[in-house]
């Protein structure tokens, strides 16, 4: 009896989660991108007093999305601001600052956050050779307290709004806008561009690096021919403060490539496209395939990798650039990247529709 | 962070101490072109090096007060332009200063300092193929160049190619002007009222196939 009882209690125990497991994923699908960000913006902004909630949370227009920049804090930006949008995560607590890195990593890939992280982390060593040297008083300053995190209009499911990281050699804009998710204009950077943790090797950009390097290899004479600029390219040629501008694009025609260097080249591009979230990057990397064709390649330098060569890439929906800093034997070392969408910086599409 | 705090030291230890955080020994001149029917635009970027700058800020800072005054960086303005040399089609295009912005004197002894100019020159360019060549001769001891044809705004306008020499202090962008929008509307214009009559023509010209039934 009492084992007929307790059979049955299991029974209708088992068959009650069942029932209510199925009737709890039906009641929360798995969140899209855009939803998972706004509960941890909301999250991230229950976490700050009012002053600090003032200063994280700004209004979403031309003036306030387009303050980011490769620099360090204090040096006046390109566009004329002197300091970042939002909070400093020097000045959080450390539950601030993880929510912060939370709502951050809610719009990136794995690959990507930690990608950015690296980032920091280079400017963390930046920081710690350069201080003992600085002058007293100087305003510049490195390292991961002077990295801001700032929320650009409301957190919404349905309108646009933007989650802005960023501070020296980084700056990821992501903008929301219903399920849509943009990570252009987004600039990465790196200095030093490779170091040792615990012995093992992080090099932030290294896959853009050697995959660049890999496909320039895999091209023919004559597509190389093409490709190589023969000048000295020095820098980003639409880095930060060029919003809205588009280059002639020059180098060789992805339509020429065979199928492998294609996929080398699609590769290249995952490089940057693959920061933010997997849904959005899926739906991105589709449209960069689609203008794959109209895809150009261009390279200034040597060939042989572990030398300082600049590249760019440039399609109907992508525009990157990868460039070593000045003409030393230690460019190498100092990279900036620019990664825009001349069709849809900002989500601008969603804006027009 | 306590392993990226060890890695720091190890990394303060080894850095060579001779490197900084961004341009270093160069004075870096950027410019992009704008081309379009009637104007030519030019932004041209001055970044000096952190070891460089000391060689530019005097040239900028003539009273050598610390402070970068307006008809300083403005007088500093000219100076560049008078150094660019920009044909078209091998005619001289006369620069006009339109805007130019610097940054602190301390800014530029940094290496991060970045002065924007921009300037503009008249061109009548008709349809054909355009040469525009620019030359930046402005302290090329000291300077690395870049130089980039924009987009055009207007879409009848095609950059063909970009020529430039191994360090980019001269370029030339050779583009296709077609037909501006008058002249198109004109064209199309002409065009639709020549289908129109031509269709007129063939209806009168064409006998109404019902004409040929014959009345019963």
């Amino acid at each position: 009896m009492t084992d007929r009882v307790f059979r049955m209690v299991l029974w209708i125990a088992l068959a009650a989660g069942t029932i209510g497991a199925t009737a709890f994923q039906r009641a929360t699908p798995p969140a899209d991108m855009t939803a998972r960000a706004m509960a941890a913006a909301e999250t991230f902004l229950a976490t700050l007093d009012s002053a600090q909630r003032a200063k994280a949370n700004l209004a979403f227009n031309e003036s306030t999305r387009t303050v980011w920049s490769n620099l360090p804090t204090g040096i006046a930006m390109q566009v004329g601001a002197t300091e970042r949008n939002g909070v400093k995560l020097g000045m959080l607590t450390p539950a601030q600052e993880k929510a912060a890195l939370a709502m951050v990593a809610s719009v990136l890939s794995r690959d990507g956050f930690q990608k950015a992280m690296q980032i920091v982390d280079a400017d963390q060593l930046l920081e710690t050779r350069s201080a003992p040297t600085r002058a007293a008083g100087a305003p510049i300053r490195f390292g991961r307290a002077e990295y801001y995190v700032s929320i650009l209009g409301k957190p919404s499911t349905t309108d646009r709004w933007m989650i802005q990281f960023g501070g020296h050699h980084l700056a990821i804009n992501v903008t929301l806008a219903g399920r849509q998710g943009v990570l252009t204009p987004t600039h990465t950077g790196a200095q030093p561009a490779s170091y040792s943790v615990d012995g093992r090797t992080i090099r932030p950009l290294g896959g853009e690096n050697d995959k660049a390097f890999a496909l320039i290899n895999a091209l023919t004479a004559e597509q190389k021919k093409q490709a190589i600029l023969g000048v000295a390219v020095q820098n980003l040629v639409l880095g930060p403060g060029t919003d809205g501008k588009t280059i002639a694009p020059e180098g060789a025609r992805a339509a020429t490539f065979t199928a492998t260097q294609r996929t080398m080249l699609v590769d290249v591009i995952r490089e940057w496209v693959g920061i933010i979230g997997d849904e959005a990057a899926a739906a991105k990397m589709k449209e960069v395939e689609d203008g794959l064709g109209d895809t150009y390649f261009a390279w200034a330098g040597a060939t042989d990798n572990g030398k300082g060569a600049y590249f760019r890439i440039q399609g109907p929906a992508v525009f990157i650039e990868y460039a070593p800093q000045g003409n030393g034997a230690n460019n190498v070392d100092h990279i900036h990247t620019m990664y825009r969408d001349p069709t849809n910086d900002y989500a601008a599409k969603a804006a027009t529709r | 962070m306590t392993k990226v705090m060890a890695a720091a030291l190890a990394f303060a230890v080894l850095w060579p101490a001779t490197a900084r955080a961004h341009r270093l020994d160069e004075y870096l001149q950027a410019a992009r072109v704008s081309l379009g029917r009637t104007r030519v635009l030019i932004e041209l970027d001055l970044t000096p090096g952190a070891t460089v700058a000391s060689t530019i800020v005097p040239l900028i800072d003539r009273d050598a007060d610390g402070v970068i005054s307006p008809a300083e960086i403005e007088a500093y303005g000219r100076r560049v332009l008078a150094d660019l040399t920009i044909t078209l089609d091998g005619r001289d295009i006369v620069l006009q200063l339109t805007r130019i912005d610097a940054p602190s004197i301390d800014e530029m002894r940094e290496g991060m300092g970045n002065i924007q100019l921009r300037a503009t020159g008249r061109v009548n360019a008709g349809p054909g193929t355009r040469r525009l060549y620019l030359q930046n001769r402005h302290l090329p001891a000291a300077s690395v160049y870049m130089v980039n044809a924009l987009m055009p705004d207007d879409r009848a306008i095609t950059v063909v190619s970009q020529r430039r020499d191994p360090q980019q202090s001269s370029a030339t962008i050779a583009y296709e002007m077609g037909p501006g929008r008058i002249a198109q509307a004109t064209w199309l214009s002409i065009g639709a009222i020549g289908l129109s009559a031509l269709a007129l023509f063939r209806r009168g010209a064409t006998p109404d196939p019902r004409s040929l039934i014959p009345d019963p």
